[in-house]
């Protein structure tokens, strides 16, 4: 393929400013993250030798537990917002009033706008330890401090997010199936959720991957959440970074973890796109 | 055995009334066409019929069952998209499988079952393939054999050939006939296209506006219409306004025709089917008791198997008459000819009250000045 002077002009600015904005920095935190540290000092010394030892520490179980509580609870909210979103969008998609339908949506977008912070304490007020729903957890003998409590608070606050995104990407999904194929299956006996499992899933097998994928990356790489409803008990990965940038100053330490999570967050969604959208594809077309 | 019956069933969108309420029955084995222009209600019946639909009013009975309270698949009904509507997911044996399997057929029955029904429609050989890879005509035959397999009381097919090109529609209509006669199904098929009804049915109900205007054979409905709105929807016709005056009947402009048997009372429309009008020369001796009119062809339009003219009388009056090619000579433009009308191709008819309505906000009244003109009739 020739370039054309003005591509090749267009090309190379966008693999300067990449290149100087997020390449750059992504290698500093990589080189950094192979530096000894020297406790008492804010990040690695100018010249400090090279070490694995910030990667063998992170073998530990206790920081072996962080990254499966991430990916755990990731997991598990970002497939409950893709269960949850797919009957907000199919109701969207099918509506037949303009109106109603540009409403909906635009309420899904205003609610991403939301200040995270305005989500995480309205939380808290209604589930935290003073809201009502405690009451009703006490009932059946669950603690509001509880680990399986405080992990059902940041799937919630999760949600916040994962909901309206696998929402939006959904509602165009579920656009281009056929509104007949449902009614076919119906008249040939499948009751309406059979018809929806055997017609609609499958064929918007794309979009439900990519809500999957967008609120999964959402999921793990959250920050306030929960740090905030966490309470210190639960921890993400993206907490322990931020632990050990800002309160210890133990720069190749952070650098190390925020590497593994990064390899990781890249290889599970390879992982999950390639096994799930190999299959579909030959199957859809 | 009466397989399908509407009793007064009414449909309503908002203001607008799509059904209106429209009564009648479909016998075994029988197919029955409804016929209309878009908006007359036929794919809302359709619907109402499939149970995607719920009636406002009147009941809807199968095998003589209620089945207004049912949902879709509780019915035993055979459904035929007008896009088909195959899951383009599954092979064309998983199509058909499907509805085997959500109507609680062993498995066991499942090869040759589908084996058969492929085989009725002519694809005994597609059964791997996945529908993107059939051509129109193919998807047909597979959502008919999907529709049939489960072998329902009714199949109901919502414009089966308008998705098709002109030349592979006229083939598939020969086929679709063999088809639903050799399974002996019985049958509704909704069209717009009145010689997909007319071949296809035997029987054929007109509606228009939520009504229906008209119910019979095809030669009954095209050679007796009960209104002009239906002589002019099937078929074509020269209409004429005027008045009758003993056994003549006197256009507005002048023209005098005979006409033959009964005519209804008051303002009256004349209406004439252009193939049941001769043109001949002006000389050639005219037969007895024939109207003979005397005018000059404007035009005329070549078609091969049929020639029009329009022709013009003296008083400015154009009329369009059809001539099959025989082979003879046949009359040129500007040739002054004779057209000779028997009296009895003349349907005189009712002006139509409709036409005088306002299409939406006046439909309700309209439709309950129809409904209060048929009863007229009838008593």
């Amino acid at each position: 393929m020739k370039l054309t002077r003005g591509a090749a002009l267009v090309l190379g600015l966008v693999v300067v400013v990449y290149g100087a904005l997020m390449l750059y920095p992504l290698l500093r935190v990589f080189e950094d993250s192979f530096r000894e540290f020297i406790p008492g000092r804010i990040g690695s010394a100018a010249n400090a030798p090279f070490t694995v030892a910030n990667y063998t520490d992170l073998l530990h179980p206790a920081y072996v537990s962080y990254f499966w509580d991430t990916f755990r609870i990731g997991l598990i909210s970002s497939f409950l917002g893709v269960l949850l979103a797919f009957p907000i969008a199919y109701f969207v998609a099918r509506r037949r009033s303009d109106w109603l339908r540009r409403t909906t949506i635009g309420f899904l977008i205003t609610l991403m706008f939301l200040s995270v912070l305005v989500r995480v304490y309205a939380i808290e007020l209604s589930f935290g330890p003073v809201g009502f729903a405690s009451e009703i957890a006490r009932l059946f003998g669950e603690t509001s401090g509880s680990r399986f409590y405080i992990e059902f608070m940041i799937v919630l606050g999760l949600l916040h997010y994962a909901v309206p995104m696998s929402a939006l990407v959904l509602i165009g999904a579920i656009q281009n199936v056929n509104p007949r194929l449902i009614e076919a299956a119906q008249s040939l006996g499948a009751a309406r959720w059979k018809s929806h499992l055997a017609v609609s899933v499958p064929l918007c097998a794309r979009g439900l991957l990519s809500a999957f994928l967008v609120s999964f990356t959402l999921s793990i790489s959250a920050f306030i959440v929960p740090m905030v409803l966490g309470r210190g008990k639960v921890m993400f990965v993206s907490n322990l970074i931020y632990n050990r940038f800002s309160e210890l100053a133990n720069f190749p330490s952070g650098s190390a973890v925020a590497v593994v999570m990064l390899v990781i967050s890249l290889v599970v969604i390879y992982i999950v796109s390639r096994l799930t959208s190999g299959d579909w594809e030959r199957a859809v077309r | 055995m009466t397989v399908l019956e509407l009793s007064t069933v009414s449909k309503r969108y908002g203001q607008e009334l799509a059904v209106n309420n429209i009564s009648f029955q479909v016998e075994e084995g029988c197919i029955v066409s409804l016929l209309g222009p878009s908006g007359c209600g036929k794919t809302t019946t359709l619907r109402l019929v499939a149970g995607f639909e719920v009636p406002d009013g009147g009941d809807i009975l199968i095998r003589g069952e209620s089945v207004r309270r049912k949902r879709p698949y509780e019915r035993n009904v055979g459904l035929v998209f007008q896009d088909y509507a195959l899951f383009p997911h599954m092979s064309v044996e998983a199509n058909i499988a499907f509805g085997l399997r959500e109507r609680g057929v062993p498995s066991a029955e499942f090869p040759a079952r589908i084996r058969s029904v492929l085989d009725l429609v002519k694809m005994p050989d597609y059964g791997k393939r996945s529908p993107h890879q059939l051509s129109g005509g193919q998807q047909q035959r597979v959502a008919l054999a999907r529709a049939l397999v489960t072998q329902p009381s009714l199949l109901l097919l919502d414009e089966p050939l308008s998705n098709l090109d002109a030349k592979l529609r006229d083939a598939l209509r020969v086929e679709l006939r063999q088809i639903l006669t050799s399974a002996g199904i019985t049958t509704i098929i909704v069209t717009h296209d009145q010689s997909e009804a007319m071949s296809l049915a035997d029987h054929i109900i007109v509606m228009n506006k939520g009504r229906i205007m008209q119910r019979g054979s095809a030669e009954e409905i095209y050679s007796a219409p009960a209104s002009k709105f239906v002589a002019d929807f099937i078929g074509q016709s020269n209409w004429f306004t005027g008045r009758l005056d003993g056994g003549r009947f006197v256009t507005e402009d002048g023209l005098s025709i005979v006409i033959a048997g009964k005519a209804p009372s008051g303002a009256v429309e004349l209406g004439i089917r252009p193939e049941r009008i001769a043109v001949r020369t002006k000389g050639a001796t005219a037969a007895v008791g024939v109207n003979a009119l005397e005018g000059v062809i404007e035009k005329t339009e070549y078609l091969g198997s049929t020639i029009h003219h329009w022709v013009r009388f003296a008083n400015g009056r154009r009329i369009h008459a059809v001539v099959q090619n025989n082979g003879q000579c046949f009359a040129r433009d500007g040739e002054s000819i004779r057209v000779e009308i028997r009296p009895e191709d003349c349907l005189l008819l009712a002006p139509d009250e409709q036409a005088s309505c306002e299409p939406r906000r006046d439909r309700l009244i309209c439709t309950d000045v129809l409904a209060e003109s048929e009863r007229r009739k009838v008593s």
